[in-house]
């Protein structure tokens, strides 16, 4: 039987873990928004999708170099960098085309491509559910069992949002992409062509959340659908953070994904009352979150 | 912000002819073409086969959930993702009161039939008010986030309130009564709802009250330094959005024989968005005959294929970006792609 | 003696610790034709959303007519009486130049809530009449947003008399207008304000415009009053040299 504090604790990395899963792809929901203004409503499907791709190379290496769990590394990284073809050449084929548009003309074209992509998972890898599993024991920890994969998830969240935060603030491109969600019109006055990061940016949004997607295989079980899950709760996440602020989604996150954790142990069912009414709240009181810098519409 | 659109400056013959038309709020179709429709939307129970008519029903359900979520887009200008939550909640309200009534049999009286439909109209209104509340607070993006957590909330409690509303299961066996058990008799009672529900529609897209809706849609903060308080008008407009797609929802559930939780789903929010767009949302009959085209083409496209997503989705994905204004706007050709003179 | 109509009594806005209007001590009577005029930044625009619900202020009170229109929202003081015209025009571009005035009227007749009225029958007496009054009657069947800027600017006037105020503020009525039509514009506001009896208050960064047409001159300057007076005083005041015409001139 474990104590009181082991299963805190468990449900504190389960809630971590969860919290890393949000961040990665809400950020580069968030960042897209902030730079071009575009809310992806496929996000979470092109995240979907990262983690089919990810699953079928994992699958072909073991054919072709036998089962081996480090296998899932390069089946990973390959998965990322496919993903972030793929989202370079949508925002080139369709996004760019709607920079002009209204609103909801936008909306519409990332809420018809949930659809695509969506029966295109089904037509390509079926209707069961997918994932991975890795040859590890639960080790024993806090009084309880817990498996240690969930710390390698929490590593890799932790260290991407790192790295994401270097990027953006120390490197030439990155500083580039702040300005861009600042002020479009200063970085075009400082002869910086501003479509040309558009791409750049929708790629790496795509190619974080494909990561994420993948990393999660040997813990969670991908399926049709779960995109539709995971897009309301970024919604929540990135809405509760301030869109294009990157500490509010990590902040935004943290809540979000332990609370979800926390109240399954309580109230299971209420995790998503919980975030949605954190989410109503944000909304009427601060809409511009709670990181983000207030906008006048 | 995104580049702002400049309404494109016409030319003085075009400019004309559009300031005419859009003085005249328009309906997108000529007269003729409208009486042409509703005769033929009389005779279709004449059609071999019950096909064209099952089909027909559904046309004329979901134009009415169509429309009712166009006088929050095309008239008001917000993108819901949530309409599908009063559609729901009044085939929910109609189904669960056919239910009581039935009490384990298939049998329900007229009266009763008509009072579980009625029910719908006080159950989605309320429902729309409570959303309303916090939605109307917001505009753009948030609107359109929050409408579609809105519809995902309501989506999960209907899901898993088990002992209520059956879960995921839905609710099976709901029966209209005796006569109306006969799609053919089942259409033209829904024909004769519907055409009640759009001509209302359409007293309000041309009351004054849908002209503050336009205002709305075109300059919020003008609107409110009109006089107008621009929140009770959003509220009022969603609650009547709502309640007709609530209506709409009541007459789904007796004829399908069964409701589910996918009723409120995004999916379901979706169709009227795509139907809409299909259509033309700058008109008033653009909802109707997206509603049309979309279900005929769903019709028969899921006859050969499982993969409507996929085809409705590219559909979408090409009018977005080549036909913007809808089937209505390229027919209507002077006018198409010149979003400054949408119908006003 | 004239009855005042507006009483603003220590008025204090501040934007995060920015003080955009401080301590501002204010009146109008009515007939009142007046200017307010200032740098860029002194507290006008803030003033006047001050004025009209748009912000709430930290501190001090706003009598219109006797009634106490503090943190009143902007659709309530519009019905109050005071209606506003806005520097960069506000109108609403996708209906037709008559549909925005006839609207503007409904709303003033208190139908904007009306569900089954026939929006076509409705006002459009008082509709024509106001356009004409403004210059627009030929312009009426064209859409608004396809209007030139000069046109524009006459719409958003239009759109504030549809309110039927008592209190006309103006924010800079002739910004963007070639000469003709600032004098047209500003013929108008003559003439608003002596035939059709409406106080009206403007800004304007058109020192000529002000010194012609406004009879007391309000200068703000870093949200406070400086002067307060008949244009000749205005010109000749030493400060308000400094802090005014030294930045332009």
């Amino acid at each position: 039987m474990p104590s009181d504090l082991s299963s805190f604790l468990i449900q504190l990395f389960s809630g971590l873990s969860r919290a890393m899963m949000l961040f990665l792809v809400a950020s580069g929901l968030s960042l897209i928004f902030g730079v071009m203004n575009i809310l992806n409503f496929a996000h979470a499907s092109l995240w979907l999708l990262g983690g089919y791709v990810t699953f079928s190379l994992y699958q072909a290496f073991s054919i072709g170099f036998g089962q081996h769990g480090f296998l899932l590394i390069p089946a990973i990284l390959l998965g990322t960098v496919c993903m972030f073809g793929i989202g370079w050449l949508i925002e080139r084929v369709l996004i760019r085309r709607t920079y002009a548009y209204e609103l909801p003309e936008q909306l519409l074209l990332t809420f018809a491509m949930i659809l695509i992509i969506g029966d295109l998972i089904k037509l390509i890898w079926g209707v069961q559910n997918r994932r991975i599993f890795l040859p590890i024991e639960p080790i024993e920890a806090f009084g309880g069992f817990i498996n240690p994969y969930l710390f390698i998830v929490i590593g890799c969240g932790f260290g991407i949002a790192a790295a994401l935060w270097f990027f953006l603030h120390r490197t030439r491109y990155g500083k580039i992409v702040r300005a861009a969600v600042h002020s479009r019109e200063m970085v075009s006055a400082l002869g910086i062509r501003i479509p040309a990061i558009y791409a750049g940016v929708y790629a790496m949004g795509v190619a974080i959340a494909a990561f994420s997607a993948g990393v999660f295989l040997p813990i969670m079980p991908i399926g049709l659908g779960l995109d539709m899950d995971l897009i309301v709760q970024c919604f929540a996440v990135v809405v509760i953070g301030g869109f294009g602020s990157i500490l509010g989604t990590f902040v935004a996150s943290l809540i979000v994904g332990i609370l979800y954790s926390f109240s399954v142990l309580i109230w299971p069912g209420g995790a998503l009352a919980i975030i949605f009414l954190i989410l109503v709240t944000v909304l009427i009181i601060r809409p511009w979150g709670l990181f983000g810098t207030e906008m006048r519409f | 912000m995104p580049v702002e659109t400049k309404p494109v400056a016409l030319s003085n013959e075009t400019e004309k002819n559009s300031c005419i038309a859009a003085l005249h709020a328009r309906a997108g179709l000529s007269g003729p073409v409208i009486a042409a429709l509703g005769l033929f939307s009389l005779v279709v129970p004449l059609l071999p086969g019950e096909f064209p008519t099952i089909v027909g029903v559904e046309i004329l359900i979901l134009s009415l959930f169509a429309g009712s979520f166009n006088l929050i887009y095309g008239y008001m200008g917000q993108m819901s993702f949530g309409q599908g939550a009063f559609f729901g909640l009044g085939a929910y309200a109609t189904a669960l009161l056919c239910r009581w009534y039935q009490a384990g049999s298939t049998d329900i009286g007229y009266m009763q039939f008509f009072l579980a439909l009625l029910l719908a109209i006080p159950v989605s209104a309320l429902g729309a008010l409570v959303v309303g509340f916090f939605l109307v607070r917001l505009t753009g993006i948030y609107f359109s986030i929050l409408s579609m957590a809105f519809g995902e909330l309501l989506f999960y409690i209907v899901f898993s309130w088990y002992s209520f509303t059956g879960g995921d299961d839905g609710i099976q066996g709901i029966y209209p009564p005796a006569l109306l058990r006969d799609p053919h008799y089942y259409y033209y009672f829904t024909l004769a709802i519907v055409a009640v529900a759009t001509f209302l529609l359409w007293r309000i897209s041309r009351s004054p009250f849908g002209y503050t809706l336009r205002m709305l849609r075109d300059n919020q903060r003008r609107t409110a330094f009109v006089g107008v308080n621009i929140r009770w008008a959003m509220l009022l407009n969603f609650v009547l959005a709502g309640t007709f797609a609530g209506v709409a929802g009541a007459l789904w559930g007796p004829f399908q024989r069964s409701v589910s939780p996918t009723l409120l789903g995004w999916m379901q929010s979706g169709s009227p968005v795509f139907m809409t767009l299909i259509g033309g949302a700058d008109f008033f009959a653009g909802p109707f005959v997206g509603a049309l085209i979309y279900t005929v083409l769903n019709a028969y496209v899921t006859r050969f294929t499982v993969f409507w997503p996929l085809t409705i989705g590219t559909i979408i994905l090409i009018i977005v970006l080549f036909f913007p204004g809808g089937i209505l706007s390229i027919i209507d050709g002077r006018l198409s792609r010149n979003r400054g003179s949408r119908d006003s | 003696m004239r009855k005042r109509i507006l009483q603003v009594t220590g008025l204090d806005k501040s934007f995060g610790g920015l003080h955009a209007t401080r301590n501002l001590n204010f009146e109008l009577f009515e007939g009142d034709l007046n200017a307010i005029i200032g740098p860029n930044g002194a507290g006008k625009s803030t003033f006047f959303n001050l004025l009209t619900g748009y912000h709430r202020p930290d501190s001090g009170t706003v009598l219109f007519d006797g009634v106490d229109i503090t943190n009143r929202p902007p659709h309530q003081i519009t019905r109050i009486g005071i209606s506003r015209a806005f520097q960069v025009s506000n109108i609403f571009p996708k209906m037709t130049v008559f549909e925005n005035v006839r609207s503007a009227v409904q709303a003033q007749m208190g139908m904007a809530f009306n569900v089954f009225g026939n929006a076509a029958k409705i006002g459009n007496d008082r509709t024509a009449h106001l356009l004409s009054l403004c210059g627009l009657g030929e312009k009426s069947p064209n859409i608004a947003g396809a209007l030139s800027q000069g046109d524009k600017k006459k719409l958003e006037l239009t759109l504030a008399l549809a309110g039927n105020p008592k209190l006309l503020l103006l924010d800079e009525p002739t910004a963007g207008m070639s000469l003709k039509e600032t004098r047209e514009t500003m013929g108008l506001v003559d003439r608003l304000n002596e035939k059709h009896n409406i106080t009206i208050l403007f800004t304007e960064h058109d020192l000529s415009v002000v010194f012609n047409h406004a009879r007391n001159i309000t200068l703000l300057h870093h949200g406070e009053i400086i002067i307060q007076g008949a244009p000749d005083q205005v010109r000749s005041n030493e400060t308000a040299q400094n802090i005014y015409f030294g930045e332009h001139y």
